[in-house]
């Protein structure tokens, strides 16, 4: 009984999702394509948090799976999704690169590291005006060919039909996310954050559980690149600075980390309230005085998140492993 | 907090105390006076450029001086348009300088607003927009002529034409001060930064002027600028060329080529807010810094050959509204206006290809500091950049003043593959960009 009403929460959640782009206004449209992209990055860095380490170089890393999958697209006429997948590997093979010296590192430490690291990339982007484009970077980038699948022409300069590719995308990398985090794997990812001395003495090799959930982050990270990418035609270094960076951290921190979806939570609400909320009321120029005083009354009176706002509202749906988490989360 | 708000549910009293505030709100929001106009036409412009961030200095003040030249333009009667009155509506969209912002801007000043011609400062976003210019066939207009293809058939530079202008500032200071013969350069390392360098460097071997070492590139985040200073005063220098820095650059450049006793000439693109730098450093420090930017109080930009309405009292009525404010851009949207103001007053209608057609017949078109021809094929691959005289700003006394019109087109026709060559060395033509 439970499970059908769970099924069909899903179905309607799946109906719904389908048919918000033709509730929305144009623009409303296209900052519905961006937040999805960003739901992917935000939970991908989620993934990433799950072992304790905080990066400052996870944008960065979005951009490198942007700049390769545009380049493999444009100077080698990879079929435009496959350029996005390799252009994802390629985002968790620079990571492995990275994770050697980073994880020396823990804790601020690799807070700080981890901004160093980011700050090299984009800088090799700026030095190498080949093939990099230097500090414009690269324009020209081939979109996603259109599709005729009969019911539905898929021209995907139109952001409708580029939001349900990228929904397709997004929702598929989420449950795969999902599954990793329920998997063993995931359980152990909880236990280095938390225990990771007893882990180890259980026989966990951290630093390698450490590397592994940097590197599935940085894959994911790496697609949402390159699905905005193909989108807007044009990437810079400029869009991958610390300044993109700290929205990521306040939509995690505003939202919560400690269940899946905390940091979308978070980055669908700030998303909504400093796109289309206050650009409405007419504060085009004063959004960020008014977000920043939200982020702080946020910060100030739900210092859990507003997951643990649901969590309260909602304190049946809460599983038995996320109030296990929020109260580690209190212990620690 | 807010969980106590949901739990306590929703009292009598805190139900009628909210409903008696909401409804006071909409009273007074009802009686409020309001502006009656005229017209009932409206034609909208879009205001598509940074209002908030790093590079909204270059967006806002345009943004602000656009308001007061749509205030006159309605008192006086509003725009013809096919012998109708049409009053001028600006509708603002925030693109933080993110080309992913200025595609959903575009799309909404397009599609939702109706807008017939977006202004852009340009730069990073445009790459966001291109494809919505090409699919729409929306009159853009950019700042940084570095945009410009033989693709953005519907884009055109018509307010400067960065950095070329820059040429002006170097031929009269090799004119006046012909003993000034080294200089240094330094810029931010990005798509305003480099452009800026390769003019300058054309300028300075144009006018005989030595480059005592490569251009010093530093990074757009830098905030300690003593190393950079310090480096290019090792060399002695008698010009130091601040190329095209953001006012954040600026200011503390010259702070810093104050505390470390530099007496010589300094060049640069702007100097936004100079007031502050005279405040920080001194008037004698200030005195003779060239730049490319006036104050319009200078009774200069009263001369028969000024298209731009009433300068002196537009810069009147901006100190006035936002003291202190007044930058490089604060004129220039607003000069853009008249010139399509003027196109759709001939055209008669203000659809886009009308208003272009109507902007570019002749090849010339009335440009803030005089007439001036559409031009850029050899730099940009299309004629769609506004080029004519640029003034010369020194600072006398604390104030800048006008000191000069030159020509760009005839520096340009006498040194031109310079231009091109320095140009092509920092792959900045337009076939070198990716």
């Amino acid at each position: 009984m439970r499970s059908g009403l769970a099924l069909l929460a899903w179905i309607g959640v799946g109906v719904a999702l389908i048919a918000l782009p033709h509730g929305l206004s144009f623009s409303q449209q296209e900052i519905l394509v961006f937040l999805t992209i960003n739901v992917l990055l935000v939970a991908s860095y989620r993934m990433l948090t799950l072992t304790g380490e905080w990066s400052l170089g996870h944008v960065v890393i979005m951009g490198v799976g942007a700049y390769a999958s545009a380049l493999y697209s444009k100077h080698f006429g990879v079929f435009v999704p496959a350029a996005m997948l390799l252009g994802a590997m390629t985002a968790a093979l620079i990571a492995m690169g990275l994770s050697y010296p980073l994880f020396r590192m823990k804790g601020f430490y690799f807070l700080i590291g981890s901004f160093a690291a980011g700050e090299i990339i984009r800088l090799l982007w700026k030095r190498f005006r080949e093939p990099f484009g230097g500090v414009k970077g690269i324009t020209g980038i081939p979109p996603v060919p259109d599709v005729n699948l009969g019911i539905w022409d898929f021209v995907f300069f139109d952001p409708i039909s580029y939001y349900y590719f990228v929904l397709a995308v997004v929702s598929f990398c989420l449950w795969l996310m999902w599954r990793i985090e329920r998997s063993p794997v995931g359980l152990t990812f909880h236990a280095v954050h938390w225990q990771d001395k007893l882990a180890e003495a259980a026989g966990v090799n951290a630093r390698a559980y450490r590397t592994l959930a940097f590197v599935i982050a940085s894959g994911f990270a790496g697609l949402a690149g390159a699905l905005q990418a193909h989108y807007i035609g044009a990437v810079n270094p400029t869009s991958f600075d610390i300044e993109q960076m700290v929205f990521v951290l306040t939509w995690a921190i505003v939202g919560g980390t400690a269940t899946f979806y905390g940091p979308i939570l978070g980055c669908i609400v700030l998303t909504v309230l400093n796109e289309i909320v206050l650009r409405g009321l007419g504060f085009e120029q004063t959004r960020p005085l008014i977000y920043g005083l939200l982020l702080i009354l946020s910060v100030l009176f739900l210092p859990k998140g507003l997951e643990s706002l649901v969590g309260r509202v909602l304190p049946r749906r809460a599983t038995s492993r996320t109030r296990a988490i929020i109260g580690a989360e209190e212990k620690a | 907090m807010f969980v106590n708000f949901f739990r306590s549910g929703l009292s009598r009293r805190r139900f009628l105390s909210s409903a008696a505030t909401l409804s006071g709100i909409g009273v007074l929001g009802a009686t409020l006076p309001r502006k009656v106009f005229a017209q009932d036409q409206v034609v909208r412009v879009g205001f598509l450029a940074p209002l908030t961030g790093p590079v909204a200095a270059w967006g806002k003040p345009g943004l602000d001086g656009c308001m007061i030249w749509a205030e006159w333009i309605n008192e006086a009667g509003g725009i013809d348009i096919g012998g109708e009155k049409h009053r001028v509506e600006f509708i603002p969209y925030d693109d933080e300088y993110d080309p992913a912002k200025a595609r959903a801007g575009a799309t909404k000043l397009i599609r939702e607003d109706g807008v017939k011609f977006i202004m852009m400062l340009g730069g990073d976003p445009w790459p966001g927009v291109q494809p919505v210019a090409e699919r729409t066939g929306m009159l853009f207009s950019t700042l940084l002529p570095s945009d410009l293809s033989p693709d953005t058939t519907t884009l055109i530079a018509p307010a400067e034409v960065h950095p070329i202008y820059n040429v002006t500032g170097v031929e009269w200071l090799a004119e006046t001060r012909p003993d000034l013969k080294t200089a240094v350069i330094c810029a931010q390392d990005d798509a305003l930064g480099l452009p800026s360098v390769a003019t300058y460097l054309a300028a300075f071997e144009a006018a005989g002027i030595e480059m005592l070492e490569a251009p010093i590139l530093f990074d757009p985040a830098t905030t300690d600028f003593a190393p950079v200073v310090t480096r290019m005063l090792a060399r002695n220098p008698q010009i130091v060329c601040l190329d095209t820095c953001y006012a954040d650059y600026v200011h503390p450049i010259c702070e810093q080529l104050f505390q470390q006793g530099y007496e010589g000439q300094i060049l640069s693109c702007t100097a936004d807010f100079y007031e502050q730098i005279i405040e920080k450093t001194s008037k004698e420090f200030m005195e003779g810094f060239v730049f490319q930017f006036p104050d319009f109080d200078d009774p200069e930009l009263n001369a028969d050959f000024i298209n731009f309405q009433e300068p002196n009292r537009f810069y009147e009525e901006y100190a006035q509204r936002f003291p202190g404010q007044w930058g490089a851009v604060s004129w220039e949207y607003a000069s853009i206006m008249d010139l399509w103001k003027a196109a759709v007053e001939k055209a008669g209608s203000a659809e886009p290809d009308a208003v272009l057609a109507a902007m570019t017949e002749g090849g010339t078109a009335p440009h803030a500091f005089g007439e001036a021809r559409w031009w850029g094929r050899d730099l940009f691959g299309i004629d769609n950049a506004l080029v004519g005289n640029w003034p010369v700003i020194a600072i006398e006394d604390g104030k800048a003043r006008i000191k000069a019109f030159r020509s760009i087109p005839d520096w340009y026709d006498k040194h031109g593959e310079l231009l091109k060559k320095h140009m092509a060395a920092y792959n900045q033509l337009w076939d070198q960009r990716s």
